[in-house]
């Protein structure tokens, strides 16, 4: 499970060679917003001819353009055989998911898709968004959605608190990865109190848009060594009692915390944050 | 005897053809002594001089006539980049360029290898015996670490101030050294010691290059109470001194010292308390100079007590860890800091050799890439600092250690850090840059480099 979903525009050579350095668990080369109308072309056959001569080493997403525009196709022409793990997918709407999957099958792309959610429709079919087979994963636009639904941008997110919970429910309800919107000043202090808050309320992952965001959107996210303690010790003490109901602390402890212990060492793993005896982990 | 025309000082001194002269470059860029000096000089058309400046930038233009004209006809130095190095590279020199270490040039006018007729030491501010300091005046540089072995053993001592005091606390510069004293209206601009790459780089390659240095510092097991440290003042390097103090802080160790140029973030690290002393051999800027002003802990240092290998009391001698750059590495680790792979001069050694010969850990930082092609080559271009000197290599795709310090190889055997063969990073970077074609020009050597014992690292070339 990624932590950092990182955006790169695709026609900068020197963010593609680099892209594998940035310590970013998965790359989303931007076709879309990021890329000027008379530059998509250039965009396009950059981002083709590196990936094609440089196969990345970690998944990398190609936000391609929407799927109500004429250089969508063109997108999914130039990218489809790339050894890439899939799209994301701009204004992602029940209708668009469902000719971008037309599409895929016509021209056999087995490409999986984040769906991006940021306009207000999408919420009102969240739900059947997270449902799709080929989804992976739900991607907050905050600063698209504010600007449609005409909210104030805040540094607390108060604007954006339902749109964020409800992303996560629905990615949660079908075991989708919750991804949060980007934050968009390069003021460390604010994305860090950001992503905690992301963090607090369910997100599994956090965008950058720029890779000296990613080093603290990580940290954020693993779990902390305090947390990696506790969680071994409920194992250990599961294991010990052989029951799913059990004290530790003074504090009881059941099935769900048990698991989420259980979920947590994982992915502790996955980051390299369990230096040391493995056995106690299990 | 104190003067107040350069003119009429010139006329007191025995000058000659073929006499040598000293400065010092605690101004950098922001100097105006040597150009004020060598013009006068060439004014008064005396030829063939060894000019022995211990940093030359491109605000020194006037060492360019000098050059043509045949004023001068050898430079020893420790550092030079600008117009300067374009004009040797297009047209040679007509005796001999020599670069030299901080620690050596201190070690050849204390033995008398670096014979210098004048020193002209400009100081920020002196009285009227000749005592001086950098830190008071109008123009404060900071330390003179520098000028101190120019000022006391040159045939002819010059003092070349702005501000002449009453008295002078702590004099860097003895009164009793100085023959001379010369009060102008301006011996240069303070501001020009601050340069732009003084400032934690932004650049993500850069910060990912200092976080890698940052865990192998951290899992090295050599960061513990009285640790000693030393980081140039390139962005990446002052990246890693944040990060150093910061786990001096959240750790809660004490250094003992830390050495070399200070900036800012060495100050604030003296200001936490999180280290016992600051060595200053030159300030970087000016919060550096306050610091070295205000701070009992902060202690002014000459060249030699800084770096002269054949000085038993030199700081670096106990120096644990130092953090420098490269323009070039090679598979046998040699450094080159010197010149660029088309044989120009864009530097120079300045403490490079010196500290890297001293320092218990040697790590040397850089992108894998530049300008188009690799950090590694097969054989540097300029040895600047041999490779068995340097310990480490760190750049954003790797972390390269020399086989020579096989206990590191041992300690970080099962370390998730990128570590690899320096032969493995060379072909990583080469899948970008290819396989650059050997350079066909015709060289003529123009001078040499020198290690800081006095022995010849290599030759300085120009191209036919």
């Amino acid at each position: 499970m990624a932590r950092s979903f990182l955006f790169i525009p695709g026609n900068v050579p020197r963010m593609l060679q680099n892209l594998d350095v940035f310590e970013a668990d998965t790359i989303i080369v931007d076709l879309e917003d990021a890329i000027a109308y008379e530059e998509k072309d250039e965009a396009r056959e950059l981002t083709r001819a590196f990936f094609r001569a440089h196969p990345p080493h970690q998944p990398v997403y190609v936000r391609i353009n929407t799927a109500t525009q004429a250089m969508f196709e063109e997108d999914l022409h130039a990218i489809k055989d790339l050894p890439v793990r899939g799209i994301v997918l701009p204004k992602t709407t029940v209708k668009s998911l469902e000719e971008t999957g037309a599409f895929f099958d016509e021209a056999s792309i087995n490409f999986d898709i984040i769906a991006l959610i940021e306009t207000p429709d999408a919420f009102f079919s969240i739900e059947r968004i997270a449902a799709n087979p080929r989804v992976k994963g739900l991607l907050l636009g905050g600063e698209d959605l504010t600007s449609a639904t005409g909210s104030e941008r805040t540094l607390e997110g108060q604007e954006i608190l339902f749109a964020r919970s409800q992303v996560i429910l629905a990615s949660k309800a079908h075991d989708k990865t919750a991804i949060d919107t980007p934050w968009t000043t390069m003021d460390d202090r604010a994305l860090k109190r950001d992503t905690a808050l992301a963090k607090t309320l369910g997100f599994d992952a956090k965008c950058a848009i720029h890779p000296n965001q990613v080093p603290t959107i990580n940290s954020v996210l693993s779990p902390d060594p305090r947390a990696i303690l506790q969680a071994r010790r409920i194992l250990a003490m599961h294991r010990k009692e052989g029951s799913m109901r059990f004290a530790l602390d003074g504090k009881m402890i059941d099935k769900p915390v048990i698991e989420r212990a259980r979920k947590l060492l994982e992915r502790a793993e996955k980051y390299g944050l369990l230096e040391g005896d493995r056995d106690d982990t299990r | 005897m104190i003067h107040d025309n350069l003119d009429d000082l010139l006329e007191t001194l025995p000058l000659k053809d073929g006499m040598s002269v000293s400065f010092h470059h605690h101004y950098r860029n922001g100097d105006h002594t040597l150009n004020n000096v060598l013009s006068a000089l060439r004014g008064k058309n005396i030829k063939d001089m060894h000019l022995y400046a211990s940093g030359i930038f491109p605000a020194h233009k006037s060492i360019e006539a000098c050059l043509r004209d045949g004023n001068i006809k050898d430079i020893t130095t420790n550092y030079l980049n600008g117009p300067v190095a374009d004009y040797l590279k297009k047209n040679g020199i007509r005796g001999r360029l020599k670069m030299q270490s901080h620690g050596g040039r201190a070690r050849a006018i204390i033995e008398g290898e670096n014979k210098i007729d004048v020193a002209f030491i400009a100081a920020s501010a002196a009285d009227k015996n000749g005592n001086a300091s950098g830190l008071e005046g109008k123009n404060p540089c900071g330390s003179l670490g520098y000028a101190v072995e120019d000022a006391q053993h040159a045939t002819i001592k010059v003092l070349i101030t702005d501000t002449i005091l009453d008295d002078i606390e702590n004099p860097q510069i003895k009164g009793a050294w100085i023959d001379h004293i010369l009060v102008v209206a301006d011996i240069g601009d303070a501001s020009g010691i601050v340069s732009g790459t003084l400032n934690i780089t932004k650049d993500p390659l850069g910060l990912r290059i200092a976080r890698d240095t940052m865990r192998l510092l951290e899992q090295s097991g050599i960061i513990k109470d009285g640790v000693s440290y030393q980081s140039g003042a390139g962005g990446i390097s002052l990246a890693i001194t944040d990060q150093f103090n910061h786990y001096l802080r959240e750790e809660g160790i004490k250094a003992s010292f830390f050495t070399g140029g200070i900036t800012q973030y060495h100050v604030r690290a003296l200001k936490e308390n999180l280290v016992e002393t600051l060595y200053d051999v030159q300030c970087f800027d000016l919060e550096a100079i306050k610091s070295l002003r205000n701070n009992p802990g902060h202690q002014a240092i000459s060249a030699s007590d800084y770096a002269n290998p054949n000085n038993e009391k030199r700081a670096i001698r106990n120096l644990d860890i130092v953090i420098l750059g490269a323009s070039e590495i090679d598979l046998d680790f040699n450094v080159n800091v010197t010149t660029d792979s088309y044989h120009t001069i864009i530097g120079g050694s300045g403490g490079h050799s010196d500290t890297a010969e001293d320092a218990f850990l040697t790590v040397i930082v850089s992108p894998l890439l530049k300008a188009r092609t690799s950090l590694i080559k097969k054989r540097v271009t300029t040895i600047t600092t041999p490779g068995q000197s340097v310990d480490c290599l760190v750049t954003e795709r790797g972390i390269a250690i020399n086989p020579r310090r096989k206990d590191l190889l041992e300690r970080f055997e099962t370390s998730a850090l990128p570590i690899m063969t320096i032969e493995k990073l060379k072909t990583i970077a080469e899948r970008f840059t290819g396989r650059p074609a050997e350079s066909k020009n015709r060289l003529h050597e123009i001078g040499l480099v020198e290690d800081r014992h006095g022995e010849r690292l290599d030759n300085l070339y120009m191209k036919e």
